[in-house]
């Protein structure tokens, strides 16, 4: 490493570099630059699309295999989980979600705690001291990240079950105003769980707690109160059941009968997107008070 | 230029920042000297509004910081190494700092160039030494050619080639009209590199003043002198109101003379001299005596350390050494 020749760089004329105004594009594209270049965001991106497609076709390949098989379509048909999502085309494509958002929640929460895990957060909010653009961009970043991954993962996982459903004579229906509204409810569903992890990435700014607080809301209280609610004819717990962020917000990807237990597709993503909206304003609010 | 008003942070129940007020002027080097735990950081990272003080306010170029439009051409900040995501390589995070101010990329190829990390460029940051990640910072801090630098110990984990590339380059960038700020627990760091010094311990100023005064006049000077006629010349000296005191080997040290006065003093009265040194105290004795009491984490033996090897200044300071004892013991 050489120090002797800066020192002689200092002798040639002051270069003035151009130094514009901060502006929200270019704090986007700051926060562009930094989501690319990182290979953890790229793989669990990739993994994300990985997942849609993988789950779409196995999903396609059992309800295949459930057509030749007269006990399995029975079976198939009496699930009431099963009945709730509607046994179409469309289900089996949109599958993958209910995995595909823990990586989309996790992915969405390092994108600030990994900021504060190595200090980044400092160089960050030096060139950006007003903060806000900057959860703002990360937000954008994050949101149109996941809606167009998860669309390409769609149209992919569409294609290729293309022919396993149809033979099974579930070919997806892109003419049924409520197929369209599930497939659509894929990206919006996981593209809010990403603004969601987003918020409570940076309200608890460290990456292991908010990994186990969005693992905890999107997969082990759901479980935990499907048993509940199936052991037990308690109205609260169906309540909290159906309140939840992901048993609501999920609804809008379902095609069959809402069950008396759940709420209705839009009213249950507006549940989920009220969370969002009031864990985003408390993340704002934070971000600008607390030291960096 | 940056000015501090009442500027005050209370973490819980921790004082670290108490009531400061300075200017950091520009076209000058300012020292921001302090123990460990002085507070220095701390005021660095609400001059730049990383931490939001408790009281009081800061201003950068007539402004808050992040008032500024376009804060990275006001202010560069080398806040801590590696305040960067291992996992990118330098140009990169570069870049995408540089891309919230417009900065070309040209730009970040001349910083890259300028601070010697050319070669390792597009190397991932995990990988770099103290020393490279030093340099990165100081990239970061040149990108958007601010007007003001602010230096947390920018010398640290450098070899010594390039300590002296970060004093010659802080001592350019002054000469150019910039301001900079430059924070050390070192004092012979200040004493080479900046012209004007503050002194902080434990939240408050200490000093805030030129760096030849500090060393000239916060430690008393001494005057060593050695005559066979010891008694006379003792009870002389004390008439024109210096305090003598015998050193171990006969000799006798003045203070509040100067060796001019005690020369004169002798000859007026007849009295042989065999020695007459004056015993300038160096910037550490003055800075050791300044932040005293004040030090935050104290080694146990650090009074012996400064009476042994301070020699015979050492033990001018010695009243400002029991007091570093008494602290030490607490």
């Amino acid at each position: 490493m050489s120090a002797a020749a800066p020192a002689t760089r200092h002798d040639g004329p002051p270069s003035t570099p151009t130094v514009r105004p901060v502006t929200f594009p270019r704090v986007l594209r700051s926060e562009w630059i930094k989501f690319r270049t990182l290979r953890s965001t790229v793989w669990t991106t990739v993994i994300t699309a990985v997942v849609m497609v993988g789950f779409a076709l196995m999903m396609a390949s059992l309800l295949r295999l459930a057509t030749d098989t007269p006990e399995m379509a029975e079976g198939m048909a009496q699930d009431p989980g099963m009945q709730a999502a509607g046994m179409t085309g469309t289900f089996a494509i949109t599958l993958g979600y209910s995995f595909a958002q823990l990586a989309v929640a996790v992915l969405a929460a390092l994108v600030v705690t990994n900021e504060y895990s190595t200090g980044m957060v400092r160089s960050t909010f030096a060139a950006e001291p007003r903060r806000l653009p900057t959860l703002g961009a990360k937000l954008v970043v994050i949101v149109v990240t996941v809606v167009v991954v998860i669309t390409v993962a769609l149209a992919v996982a569409y294609l290729v079950t293309l022919p396993i459903l149809d033979a099974a004579g579930m070919s997806v229906d892109l003419s049924d105003a409520e197929q369209v509204r599930a497939l659509l409810g894929c990206v919006l569903y996981l593209a809010t769980v990403a603004a969601f992890s987003l918020a409570v990435g940076t309200l608890m700014r460290h990456s292991a707690g908010a990994i186990f607080t969005l693992v905890a809301i999107f997969f082990v209280l759901p479980i935990i109160f499907s048993i509940v609610t199936a052991a037990s004819d308690a109205v609260w717990a169906e309540w909290v059941n159906k309140l939840l962020p992901s048993v609501a917000g999920e609804r809008i990807i379902s095609t069959g009968p809402t069950p008396d237990t759940l709420l209705e597709p839009w009213t249950g993503y507006a549940v989920l997107a009220g969370y969002t909206v009031a864990l985003l304003v408390a993340a704002a609010v934070t971000l600008r008070r607390r030291d960096a | 230029m940056i000015e501090a008003r009442g500027l005050t942070k209370r973490y819980k129940d921790k004082l670290a920042v108490d009531d400061v007020s300075f200017v950091v002027r520009p076209g000058v080097v300012t020292g921001f000297l302090g123990p460990n735990g002085a507070g220095k950081s701390t005021t660095m990272r609400m001059i730049v509004g990383l931490d939001r003080p408790t009281a009081g306010t800061v201003t950068v170029n007539g402004q808050s910081y992040a008032r500024h439009r376009a804060p990275l051409a006001e202010v560069g900040a080398l806040l801590e190494a590696k305040a960067v995501h291992p996992g990118r390589s330098a140009r990169q995070h570069l870049q995408a700092l540089a891309a919230t101010h417009g900065i070309a990329t040209s730009r970040v190829d001349e910083v890259i160039d300028l601070t010697g990390l050319t070669a390792v460029a597009g190397k991932r940051v995990g990988g770099f030494s103290l020393g490279m990640g030093q340099r990165l910072g100081i990239a970061v801090a040149l990108l958007g050619d601010p007007r003001t630098l602010i230096l947390d110990e920018p010398v640290n984990g450098l070899d010594p080639e390039g300590v002296l590339w970060v004093r010659n380059l802080a001592k350019h960038l002054a000469g150019q009209g910039r301001t900079v700020f430059l924070s050390s627990h070192l004092m012979s760091e200040v004493a080479l590199t900046a012209d004007h010094v503050i002194v902080i311990g434990k939240g408050r100023i200490l000093a805030d003043m030129p760096v030849t005064e500090l060393v000239d006049g916060a430690s008393r000077r001494t005057v060593r002198v050695r005559s066979p006629q010891q008694g006379d010349l003792a009870d002389a000296l004390r008439r024109e109101g210096g305090e003598v005191t015998a050193a171990d080997d006969g000799a006798l040290e003045v203070t509040g003379l100067d060796a001019a006065q005690v020369g004169e003093t002798a000859a007026a009265g007849g009295v042989v001299l065999h020695e007459l040194t004056p015993l300038a105290s160096t910037l550490e004795e003055a800075y050791m005596a300044l932040t005293a009491d004040s030090v935050e984490y104290h080694a146990g033996d650090l009074a012996d350390v400064v009476g042994s090897a301070g020699g015979p200044a050492g033990r001018s300071a010695g009243p400002d050494a029991g007091t570093q004892a008494e602290a030490g013991t607490r």
